[in-house]
């Protein structure tokens, strides 16, 4: 009877207990009371409740403004410790896109691990602040973007011509006033390639300098060529409030990285689709042999410095990349994330790219070989050759340049090189378009300072020989380099149909006359230590036996 | 009387009533004093609609702590705090995909006492069900199940299975990867008679497993039509199925005489205390009240010395108590371990492991085997036997005493070493070598579905229960046997399931080997 | 007789209260107290703590060609914001008796409901409604605005144009 008593009385007094510990715990051990009643408002302390920014049509319910008070949509002038500051100043108003669209993170959330996504099981989490810009490519596709070289261009020219005087640009600059005290600054020129500039700035510039009230305008300003005026267009249109993003951006499209991976459809297939690298979730990452902090900014800077130490058994050759560029290609791949939100809220780049068509990357030649054949072909065409990998011909070899007909460099462009790396960037999907070949292959010409290859009035097959010969001379002097059946080992496979379609007998003849220099091919026209000079029938010999390939199976 | 007069004086009783109502009020809601005379206290217990279950005088074998543990109470009100808190959280739960992740991810963070609440949920719906399995156990082992008690074991067996139901069912709910990847599994479980079916080329026109399936799920895949039937199930059908089964139950237990009790119970008990009525003392008035209902005597004519005490309190005081306990545990679990939340369902990414909730490890681990025997054939017949138990157990030794009757405590220490030995044994043998697919490629599923471990292990713990029978010349004893066997089976199959198993259901010692991938 | 006088005591007296059972009142009191605190925390619970309602501030752009004194209600807020010569103002939609949405005519605004009449500005003019159409702040310029439904601004205040 007692026991029963007993079990009651203390069954019964555990559980007041519990209870009065979950009640302190829910109502005030929460850091966001905490956080609260230190903050104060323009009219004393703030209310302590909980906050968030509701957006229907991003199915969003932000809570981050729970502990980040000042940052809530009509909060002014609230103090407090630093969590409680308001927001920067940027492009999109916290209160029509809530939190996470940008910063990622789990918006439902209220306490800081989970809200940040640190905690387990949350697929997104929040972008470190360093690369916080990466948040634009959940909605933005920057279009246009020019390689690295030529937005360096445009900024030395910016620099050069001090407008950061009178503008400002991303914080910096504005100084100097023209019209003296009490008169307006130049324009922030920090999303001027978002918003536009007008067409006549230079014009009007070089007006306003000339009818100058004051001395400021007379002096900041005068002529400029022609030519830095395009580089500084190109500069003035990539800023678009997303400070090292598009050079991030530029800098992916002056590696080469195309080449192998896709990014919203285009590019090559040997890598994975990037399309979404951004937005993995570190929860189904393998982390087991990245050193340090187990987030996705880290797997992939890690990935980069040496792909095959993080992903065992990775076909990715380690590029050699500096830490510059291995930050800028993490924040670029960070940026992918694009996302699902409906197209009410995709932006203008998004809607060209998507539904226009227009590309990613600037439509000139040398952004284009940036793009697509830079990590194989080497920046300046020079050729590469990764370990394990087949060699990649020097494609800006000024003896290449000068036998190759535009249209035999088109066509390999284009029909590529079965059987081998090289793809068929004219026929594949997500490859390029006709006249992105012929800017290519004029960004070739002015790579190897060949305007045009020389004359051939010959037919594409005239050579006559003896092809027993050519096997013997063969055997000699080229299965060394081209294997004995022509199948490519230090130097690349000749027994290709859609090569040996498309070259000439004067292009082959010429190639083994001529070689290439500054590569392995020797000019077989002169003698060297190794090898005599080989005769015109020799080398017609060749061509014949080589030609022997082109129906071969 | 005058006119005049008569009005005051109604007037003045109409003032008086209204003096006097508030503790009229009280009067008529407690229609008798307070419980201090066993009339009164009787009156307490059937006056009230929520104790007249309860008889007006408990025996006090029933109130000893070891007659039963509290088990059956644990789990009755392991189910009133979860049909509390569930319904609480019915206030923002929204079912349907998507947007069910987002209201939990609310009541986690945003709802006052939300995280609390679904906390204190699942917590009472893994104690109950424990408890409800140590329940069945009890009575197993008291022999509690024989007659006139047969047919309340048989509704017991089906309060089991209602509330495994409303577990599983609970299980989607959440709609993250652990719910959806458990769900799509259990409802290939329900589609798994089509191994038979397909076996003898009978599917397109005996699709029970098909049909099964598309019942529970509405669809052809698990999505928002499969959320709204389980949702309708938790929280509308098996709910009410069970306070059904649950009222039967109890009232049963009333019928039948209380809680079983050994027929030496009066000696076990020792005389009653000092100041415990006799029986019948005084003005045995109404010894004949039931005469016209009741064949033989009233139970308590003769039966002196009075073993019983008034339910009011006694009994109650144990009943709440319990109560308070079970609050107590859940409570406590509640603050310690936060309900789980994976990620939103994701029907491209399967969870690997993806592991049904813990209680259906054992199951999942035989149908590791096979679908239809682990999932259907093993379970039915498990729960056929199990019904089938006071039917066959027809002896008389031993009720309501634990392992009593014939083979006793030594018989099922045995069992446990032969129960344990065998499933740890047949496990390790096909965890180590396989089973017949991997020596005979080519083999026929019908011979893998009837011969696999989990069928061996069944059979094996048949034969032994044959022999205990034979050996101990009782039906009770291989009962005894075969209960203890399969208990033991389901401990080890559950824990390797729980504990050993890893992706691709493959064997791993523990956890931190798992492929990262 | 001294048997009677010895007999037990009786089903139906009370039974004799040696000592207050100190111990069954606390157990019952604890339990007691435990389950209210546990029924006051509970019901705590279907208040919500936040309101899954949109920001009440939004952006709208006025179209150039808007005459003065004609509502321009932007779709799917209850807002008709007008510009005249004084200005631009937004004035609720709501209707102050039992909060149906208005209708916006030429003349003033219609409720549905019970008939209330609002004119231009928010007054009552006839009906049941207890109080004006209150004025909503806007802020901004050049044609774009920003509305806050949850600031209202005494009547006749307008943004300049």
């Amino acid at each position: 009877m007692n026991r029963n008593k007993n079990l009651l009385l203390l069954s019964s007094l555990g559980v007041l207990a519990l209870l009065v510990a979950a009640a302190v715990q829910e109502n005030i051990l929460k850091s966001w009371r905490r956080i609260q009643g230190a903050a104060r408002g323009e009219a004393g302390p703030v209310d302590v409740r909980l906050r968030q920014i509701v957006v229907p049509g991003l199915k969003a319910a932000d809570r981050c403004v729970s502990c980040h008070v000042g940052m809530a949509p009509g909060e002014t002038g609230i103090a407090g410790p630093s969590v409680v500051a308001a927001h920067p100043p940027v492009a999109h108003d916290p209160g029509e896109y809530g939190c996470t669209a940008c910063h990622g993170g789990q918006g439902r959330a209220t306490e800081e691990a989970d809200a940040h996504g640190a905690a387990p099981f949350w697929p997104e989490p929040m972008l470190e602040a360093r690369h916080a810009y990466a948040g634009c490519g959940t909605c933005h596709t920057h279009v246009r973007v020019p390689n690295e070289m030529a937005l360096e261009r445009g900024q030395r020219v910016f620099e050069r011509l001090d407008c950061l005087a009178c503008h400002k640009l991303d914080g910096r600059g504005g100084t100097l006033r023209p019209g003296g005290a009490g008169g307006m600054e130049g324009p922030d020129l920090s999303r001027v390639g978002a918003a536009g500039a007008a067409v006549d700035w230079y014009e009007e510039h070089l007006r306003k300098a000339r009818e100058g009230a004051d001395a400021t305008w007379k002096t900041c300003f005068g002529p400029t060529e022609e030519d830095a005026r395009r580089d500084l267009d190109v500069y003035l249109a990539s800023r678009v409030g997303a400070p090292g993003l598009v050079e991030a951006k530029a800098l992916f499209h002056t590696l080469g990285c195309r080449g192998c991976h896709k990014v919203n459809g285009v590019g090559g297939d040997d890598g994975p689709d990037l399309t979404r690298a951004g937005a993995r979730d570190p929860g189904r990452t393998d982390f087991t042999h990245v050193p340090g902090a187990p987030t996705l900014a880290n797997w992939q800077a890690e990935h980069l410095r040496d792909p095959a130490k993080i992903v065992p058994g990775s076909l990715m050759p380690a590029l050699g990349l500096t830490e510059e560029q291995v930050d800028g290609l993490t924040f670029y791949l960070l940026s992918l994330r694009k996302s699902g939100f409906p197209e009410a809220y995709w932006p203008k780049d998004r809607i060209l790219a998507e539904r226009f068509g227009e590309r990613e990357f600037a439509a000139d030649g040398a952004t284009l070989y940036g793009t697509f054949c830079a990590a194989c072909h080497g920046a300046q065409g020079q050729g590469m050759r990764y370990p394990g990998m087949s060699v990649a011909p020097a494609v800006a070899n000024a003896d290449f340049l000068a036998v190759a007909a535009d249209e035999f460099i088109a066509g390999t462009v284009e029909r590529g090189r079965p059987g081998r790396r090289m793809p068929a960037w004219g026929e594949k999907e997500g490859g390029l378009r006709p006249q992105e070949v012929r800017a290519v292959v004029e960004h070739l010409r002015a790579l190897g300072g060949v305007a045009a290859a020389e004359a051939d009035t010959e037919p594409p097959h005239w050579a006559e020989g003896d092809a027993e010969a050519g096997a013997r001379l063969y055997g000699a002097y080229c299965a060394g380099c081209h294997g004995a059946a022509g199948e490519g080992a230090d130097g690349p496979a000749l027994k290709n149909r859609v090569l040996l379609s498309t070259a000439t007998d004067t292009y082959l003849a010429q190639t083994i006359a001529r070689g290439r220099r500054g590569t392995s091919m020797p000019g077989f026209g002169n003698a060297s230590t190794v090898h005599p000079a080989l005769s015109a029938e020799d080398t017609e010999a060749l061509v014949r036996f080589i030609r022997k390939w082109e129906n071969a199976p | 009387m005058s006119e005049q007069e008569r009005s005051s004086s109604a007037l003045r009783e109409f003032a008086r009533n209204l003096r006097q109502a508030p503790r009229r009020f009280l009067e008529t809601v407690f229609r008798h004093g307070p419980p201090r005379t066993d009339r009164t206290r009787s009156t307490f217990v059937f006056g009230n609609v929520f104790l007249h279950l309860h008889a007006a005088r408990t025996h006090r074998w029933s109130l000893r702590w070891t007659t039963t543990l509290g088990l059956g109470l644990v789990t009755a009100a392991a189910f009133v705090i979860t049909l509390v808190t569930g319904v609480l959280l019915m206030f923002y739960y929204k079912p349907y995909p998507d947007v069910a992740y987002q209201s939990i991810k609310d009541i986690h963070f945003v709802v006052p006492t939300g995280l609390f609440m679904r906390n204190v949920h699942r917590w009472a719906a893994n104690v109950m069900v424990v408890a409800v399995i140590l329940h069945m156990a009890r009575v197993f082992y008291t022999a509690a199940y024989r007659a006139p008690r047969e047919f309340n074991w048989v509704i017991g067996m089906g309060l089991l299975v209602t509330t495994l139901g409303l577990s599983f069912t609970g299980y989607l709910l959440p709609w993250d990867q652990l719910a959806y990847w458990a769900i799509t599994i259990g409802a290939n479980i329900a589609q798994s008679p089509r191994e038979i079916t397909d076996a003898l080329g009978i599917t397109d026109w005996a699709d029970i497993g098909g049909l099964q399936r598309q019942l529970l799920l509405g669809s052809d895949v698990v999505g928002e039509e499969a959320l709204i039937r389980f949702y309708l199930l938790h929280v509308m059908l098996l709910p009410l199925l069970l306070v059904a089964l649950l009222a039967v139950h109890f009232w049963r237990v009333r019928k039948d005489g209380g809680l079983a009790r050994p027929a030496d119970a009066d000696r076990r008990l020792g005389p009653p205390p000092a100041d415990a009525y006799p029986v019948f003392t005084e003005a045995p008035r109404k010894t004949y009240q039931l005469a016209a209902v009741v064949r033989g005597r009233t139970a308590a004519v003769g039966n002196g010395p009075e073993q019983t005490v008034p339910s009011m309190p006694h009994l109650f005081y144990a009943e709440l108590g319990v109560f308070m306990l079970t609050t107590l545990i859940c409570l406590a679990l509640s603050l310690w371990i936060d309900a789980p939340l994976k990620e939103l369902a994701n029907p491209n990414v399967p969870e690997n492991p993806a592991k049904a909730p813990w209680y259906f490890l054992g199951l999942q681990e035989c149908v590791s085997f096979s679908a239809f025997m682990g999932g259907v054939g093993i379970p039915l017949i498990v729960l056929a036997g199990l019904g089938l138990i006071p039917y066959l157990d027809r002896e008389e030794r031993g009720t309501g005493v634990w392992c009593g009757g014939p083979g006793g405590w030594p018989l099922v220490r045995w069992a446990t070493l032969f129960g344990l030995a065998a499933a740890i044994g047949v496990e390790a043998f096909a965890i180590r070598c396989g089973w017949l697919r991997e020596w005979f490629p080519d083999i026929p599923q019908l011979v893998i579905t009837f011969v696999n471990p989990g069928t061996l292990l069944a059979a094996l713990y048949a034969l032994f229960s044959l022999f205990v029978v034979r050996k101990q010349n009782s039906v009770r004893a291989g009962a005894l046997a075969l209960f203890t066997c399969f208990l033991c089976g389901f401990v080890v199959l559950t824990i390797i399931g729980t504990y050993f198993r890893g992706p691709n259901w493959e064997f791993f010692w523990s956890p931190a080997d798992w492929p990262k991938h | 007789m001294t048997a009677e006088a010895r007999a037990p005591r009786s089903r139906l007296d009370p039974e004799p209260v040696t000592r207050r059972d100190v111990l069954g009142l606390a157990a019952l009191w604890s339990a007691i107290t435990a389950l209210g605190f546990g029924l006051i925390g509970s019901l705590r619970l279907p208040r919500a703590a936040v309101l899954s309602s949109p920001s009440k501030k939004f952006r709208v752009t006025l179209p150039d060609s808007l005459p003065a004194g004609q509502a321009f209600v932007p779709p799917g807020r209850a807002v008709a914001l007008f510009r005249d010569a004084a200005g631009v103002y937004a004035v609720s939609l709501i209707c102050t008796h039992l909060g149906c949405v208005v209708k916006s005519t030429p003349t003033g605004f219609e409720c549905p409901c019970h008939g209330s009449r609002f004119t231009l500005d928010g007054t009552v003019a006839r009906g049941p409604a207890p109080q004006p159409l209150p004025w909503h702040k806007v802020t901004g310029g050049g044609g774009e605005y920003v509305v806050d439904e949850g600031a209202n601004v005494p009547q006749g205040t307008r943004l300049q144009a």
